[in-house]
């Protein structure tokens, strides 16, 4: 089945920093897919590059079909992503941060207040619909950011660290959420530290180091070459570069 | 805040899935709950400068609180209290002599001290100069204004005096005022222009480019370096929308609030500006007495330039307002474009302001050779657009030059602002 992302020779300078050096990884369609590395490794960028914001020095990547570098504009419509700041504007309550966005995407007026009324309803957020943005809590935060992502119901879903500083109960809510959104067979590429957040929730990840892609693909199949069980110390090994044959 | 603006806040259900309108919409919410910024934009200015500019007036102003002033007369010459007395715009009272008449401006809290020495009439009556002493504080401003008042009356005592004496030789006034002054005014339209008009021509330029310099101000501002510094603007480059539907959405938000910001300093400056007329000028009888004969519609039309409709002005200073803060916005969105935080924006934007103003304070006053290069000066050319609508409306020539050009640096700041918005560096910091 063809990939719902595929990264192709991604390529990134900073100055004379090469941040992100010619990427290749394939995120299959239907999977909640992990994007791991180190502090520094380039994970932003990479997103970053995918969904936009960052234009590549060289490479290209493709997301359901549609080039990155030719038609940004289709591929930000595809995609729903949540970026490392939760981005909330501090003078619009949190319904309104939601109707700006789903306005933004072009969302008809019913189907819209019908999508935000659910959102804060799943999401715990209900009673403070009408709370600016800047009386919000971290955690209401990060979750309002996870409805804005997902608000136009997006076929691929990037998220950048969704549960850091998050506390317990949300960070659980955010996961449910993110399994169920991909049950629908949607497409969810996470972006994150938690070795146990990954093992519970991905299905396949692909692992940066120094711009470099030290690995990609499934779990299982990691486990098996690392001879490691514990996801951690699998993690731990790659960046170490005491590698693995794939 | 956010109670009173709830409904425009969902009103963003109903905005057309426009994002040019979407991105304006959330940034007039925004900036109508940003309590500060509307208090020092919009509210404070409303409120003090026409306090700033009545204060000074009414503390000067005689028709306010007239100033005492105290006769000291060693004598009476005939007429000459009377006349005094009866100037108007100050308070006049007769004393004795004092010992010290210093004590009575010191401490006594007179204005002014009118003495008329012992003598005075002999003086005259005998042909000569009878001298009256004016004891004043020099520092008190309503001291100087009631000089002003009582030399009106003693020139007028003066007048009848030298009359009198003229007609004992048989002679005229114009025996001793023998030149006369014809004034003629030269325009490029060969039409005369009205004094509101020469009023409006210094006056105005500079307000309507002012609105250019601050317009927005803090909201353009915010839109820009604070929606980095809060990092928001991540977000709002993954949506859909084009970086330049982004930017044509925060520039009508703009161009709404610096028109809201304009009319009210416009508005404040005319109730400051009536207030004021209230105290210099003669009262609203005594005008109506004078106007009797006039509808009001003339009474407009005497205060503008002679061949103009004063619809026409009306929208020929519209657009200047509308240019003047589009201008001025351009300009803060280009400057703040360098800048990673609000507060390092301010900076930058404060030092464009201090070079770009100095055309705008030298329209009013510059000789007429300077026009032609003011006309195609960034700034200098919206201030030079409205003093040409309003001292030479009937010279396309004139106000279409400051017009294109003021129209073709709005187009270049526009483009800048534009290109430097879609940069990486600019956006991600």
């Amino acid at each position: 089945m063809e990939a719902a992302v595929e990264v192709r020779g991604l390529t990134r300078y900073f100055g004379e920093l090469l941040a992100v050096d010619h990427v290749w990884f394939d995120v299959p369609r239907g999977s909640v897919f992990g994007f791991l590395g180190p502090n520094g490794a380039g994970k932003t960028t990479t997103l970053r590059m995918i969904y936009g914001v960052l234009r590549p020095d060289d490479g290209d990547a493709v997301v359901l079909g549609r080039s990155v570098r030719r038609e940004p504009r289709e591929v930000r419509r595809l995609l729903g992503v949540m970026p490392e700041d939760a981005g909330i504007y501090p003078r619009l309550t949190a319904e309104e941060n939601l109707i700006y966005f789903g306005k933004l995407r072009g969302m008809e007026e019913g189907e819209l207040r019908e999508r935000v009324r659910d959102l804060l309803s799943r999401l715990g957020l209900e009673e403070k619909r009408h709370v600016l943005g800047d009386r919000l809590s971290r955690g209401m935060k990060v979750k309002l950011s996870f409805a804005r992502a997902i608000l136009h119901e997006p076929p691929v879903l990037l998220l950048d660290e969704p549960t850091a500083g998050v506390d317990v109960m949300s960070a659980r809510e955010i996961r449910s959420m993110i399994r169920k959104y991909a049950e629908g067979g949607r497409t969810v590429v996470i972006s994150t530290h938690n070795m146990w957040e990954v093992e519970r929730l991905c299905d396949g990840v692909a692992v940066i180091n120094r711009g470099k892609i030290v690995f990609s693909g499934e779990i299982g199949e990691l486990q098996r070459l690392t001879g490691e069980r514990e996801f951690e110390e699998v993690f731990v090994r790659l960046v170490r570069q005491e590698v693995i044959e794939t | 805040m956010v109670r009173v603006t709830r409904g425009l806040g969902l009103l963003g259900y109903s905005v057309p899935a426009r994002p040019w309108l979407v991105v304006a919409w959330k940034e007039i919410v925004e900036a109508l709950r940003d309590r500060r910024t509307i208090t020092t934009t919009i509210l404070m200015p409303m409120v003090l400068m026409p306090i700033a500019m009545v204060l000074p007036v009414f503390m000067i102003s005689p028709r306010a609180a007239p100033p005492r002033v105290v006769v000291v007369p060693w004598e009476s010459p005939p007429g000459l209290i009377e006349e005094l007395a009866s100037a108007g715009d100050i308070r006049v009272e007769v004393a004795p002599p004092p010992e010290n008449v210093t004590r009575l401006v010191l401490d006594e809290g007179a204005d002014l001290v009118v003495e008329i020495p012992a003598g005075f009439t002999e003086n005259l009556s005998a042909g000569g100069t009878g001298e009256v002493r004016i004891y004043y504080d020099p520092y008190s401003m309503r001291a100087v204004g009631a000089i002003v008042v009582v030399r009106g009356a003693l020139a007028s005592y003066e007048e009848r005096i030298v009359e009198e004496r003229l007609r004992e030789k048989n002679l005229t006034m114009q025996y001793i005022d023998p030149v006369e002054e014809a004034e003629y005014q030269i325009t490029r339209t060969g039409r005369a222009v009205s004094p509101g008009a020469l009023i409006g021509a210094a006056v105005l330029p500079m307000m309507v480019a002012l609105i250019a310099m601050t317009g927005a101000g803090t909201f353009a501002l915010d839109m820009i370096a604070g929606e980095r510094e809060r990092k928001t603007i991540e977000a709002l480059l993954t949506s859909p929308a084009s970086r330049g539907e982004i930017l044509a959405g925060k520039y009508l938000a703009m161009l709404l609030l610096s028109t809201i910001s304009g009319v009210s300093t416009l508005i404040s400056a005319v109730v400051g500006l009536y207030v004021m007329g209230t105290m210099i000028l003669p009262s609203p009888g005594e005008v109506a007495g004078q106007l009797a004969n006039q509808t009001s519609a003339s009474v407009v039309a005497s205060l503008l330039p002679e061949g103009v409709d004063p619809w026409t002005l009306l929208m020929g200073v519209g657009a200047g307002v509308v240019i003047a803060g589009l201008t001025g916005n351009a300009i803060i969105t280009m400057t703040s474009s360098f800048a990673k935080s609000f507060k390092e924006a301010q900076q930058y934007v404060g030092g464009a302001v201090m070079v770009l103003i100095l055309p705008m304070i030298a329209v009013p006053y510059a000789p007429r050779s300077w026009a032609p290069a003011l006309r195609v000066v960034p700034i200098g050319s919206i201030a030079m657009m409205m003093k040409d609508l309003l001292l030479e409306p009937t010279n396309p020539a004139a106000w279409g030059l400051s017009a294109v050009s003021s129209l073709a640096y709005l187009a270049i700041f526009l483009a800048v602002s534009a290109k430097l918005f879609g940069r990486e560096s600019v956006i991600m910091g």
